[in-house]
């Protein structure tokens, strides 16, 4: 029952980042566009490439929407409203998020086409840049809740969401998040306009629907993902549990898809040498941080 | 629930999806097949087919960072054990990791310093 609701809420969150995202892009807010593109995706037909690696063509779309998938089940909406509640949970998000980098090269190796090719290797470099500082940034969060179970690191936030706790950490996740979901400034494997949509370039049809579904889940579950980790998750005042992470992961992904739209995207060398010489020596003093305040905090409670 | 039933019900997660992507693969298929059309399954290029496997298109020009990528994502192997009992351990958890870490972190500056840290 639990787990019908998520992937319900999942595939709703979904849908309305697809409609934000049409709208930063087109301008117009249509409720109608996702739904009825998805309809004609899957009446048009899907081609395959001539000289495709046949394998790695199919399983590309499929398995960036079972990453995403898997590393929302791990992310709690409300007190009990989880799919599972993994006594490793933290690091199973980053374990299932590290397959989104493993599907896109598989989309861009597969169907053999030059577009695709360069942004399926262009996004094995951007993991190289943003998956340590998310990793290093989700540390911090692990010390203060003292475990990796996702419910718990929510709890450990009723006085103070980590977001204020550890701002350093909370802005690195985030723009760590953004690169994860590929989303404008760190759009380098679609990069419309340069590579034609890069990965997803040589899909079509029915395949295309799928590819598209998984980036949009993609995004809602990186916002959920900041949700828990430092906005305190279902921590609020007067609404429901389940509302505060439903308003709260929304404003995330809108805050998501708009902001790229103010800054230029990234070339790739730039976008590691930001990540490598300025959000991981950051990432690490987080983690400094937040152990001397730890330690501080608990030595001053003992003394009283 | 046990650990062996979430992971199983994690699978089960995993295989929903691809049950998903089937079934609009199926419903796709049962609306029609592609027409067949001289030139339509050719990749995005050109309009013609390349003659050369397209992967010699792209030079891997991060190596160096990917490089120091394998030393740190050892190194997180081990943090996250330590991040769950740190707060038990206090100052020693700090000061062990602390050294590590100013190793670790001093190789990333030695790296920068002879010019790792950009494309080759």
């Amino acid at each position: 029952m639990t787990t019908v609701l998520v992937i319900v809420a999942l595939l709703v969150g979904a849908y309305l980042v697809a409609v934000l995202e049409s709208w930063t892009s087109t301008g117009r807010l249509s409720f109608a566009s996702p739904l009825l593109a998805g309809l004609a995706l899957v009446g048009r037909e899907s081609l395959v490439p001539r000289k495709s690696d046949r394998i790695f063509f199919e399983v590309g779309p499929v398995l960036l929407l079972v990453s995403a998938v898997l590393a929302a089940a791990v992310l709690p909406l409300s007190p009990g409203l989880i799919i599972t509640d993994l006594t490793t949970g933290a690091l199973f998000v980053n374990a299932a998020l590290a397959y989104v980098m493993v599907a896109l090269l598989m989309a861009g190796w597969g169907p053999d086409g030059a577009y695709a090719m360069v942004g399926g290797f262009r996004f094995l470099g951007q993991l190289v840049g943003y998956s340590m500082p998310i990793v290093m940034a989700i540390v911090g969060v692990a010390m203060r809740a003292e475990s990796l179970v996702t419910t718990q690191i929510v709890e450990s936030q009723v006085t103070l969401p980590n977001a204020v706790y550890q701002p350093v950490g909370f802005m690195i996740f985030f723009v760590a998040a953004m690169a994860v979901c590929f989303l404008p400034p760190f759009d380098l494997p679609t990069a419309p306009g340069e590579l034609a949509g890069g990965v997803m370039a040589e899909y079509t049809g029915w395949r295309l629907a799928v590819m598209r579904l998984a980036r949009a889940v993609l995004v809602v579950t990186l916002a959920a993902s900041v949700t828990v980790f430092y906005l305190g998750g279902w921590n609020g005042p007067v609404l429901p549990p389940w509302a505060w992470t439903a308003v709260k992961t929304l404003a995330v992904a809108a805050v998501m898809l708009v902001a790229g739209r103010y800054v230029p995207r990234l070339r790739e060398e730039h976008l590691l040498a930001w990540y490598w010489k300025f959000a991981i020596p950051l990432a690490l003093l987080n983690i400094l941080y937040v152990g001397i305040v730890l330690i501080a905090g608990s030595s001053s409670s003992m003394s009283m | 629930m046990s650990a062996l039933a979430q992971y199983a019900l994690l699978l089960a997660l995993a295989a929903g999806v691809v049950g998903l992507a089937l079934s609009l693969h199926g419903i796709s298929r049962s609306l029609g097949k592609p027409r067949e059309e001289e030139g339509k399954d050719v990749p995005a290029t050109a309009g013609k087919l390349h003659r050369d496997p397209v992967w010699a298109r792209y030079h891997v020009r991060y190596y160096g960072y990917a490089l120091l990528f394998l030393a740190f994502d050892m190194e997180m192997a081990f943090m996250y054990p330590w991040a769950v009992v740190y707060k038990e351990l206090g100052l020693v958890a700090l000061l062990d990791m602390g050294v590590f870490l100013a190793i670790l972190f001093l190789g990333l500056l030695y790296g920068w310093s002879q010019g790792a840290l950009r494309r080759q």
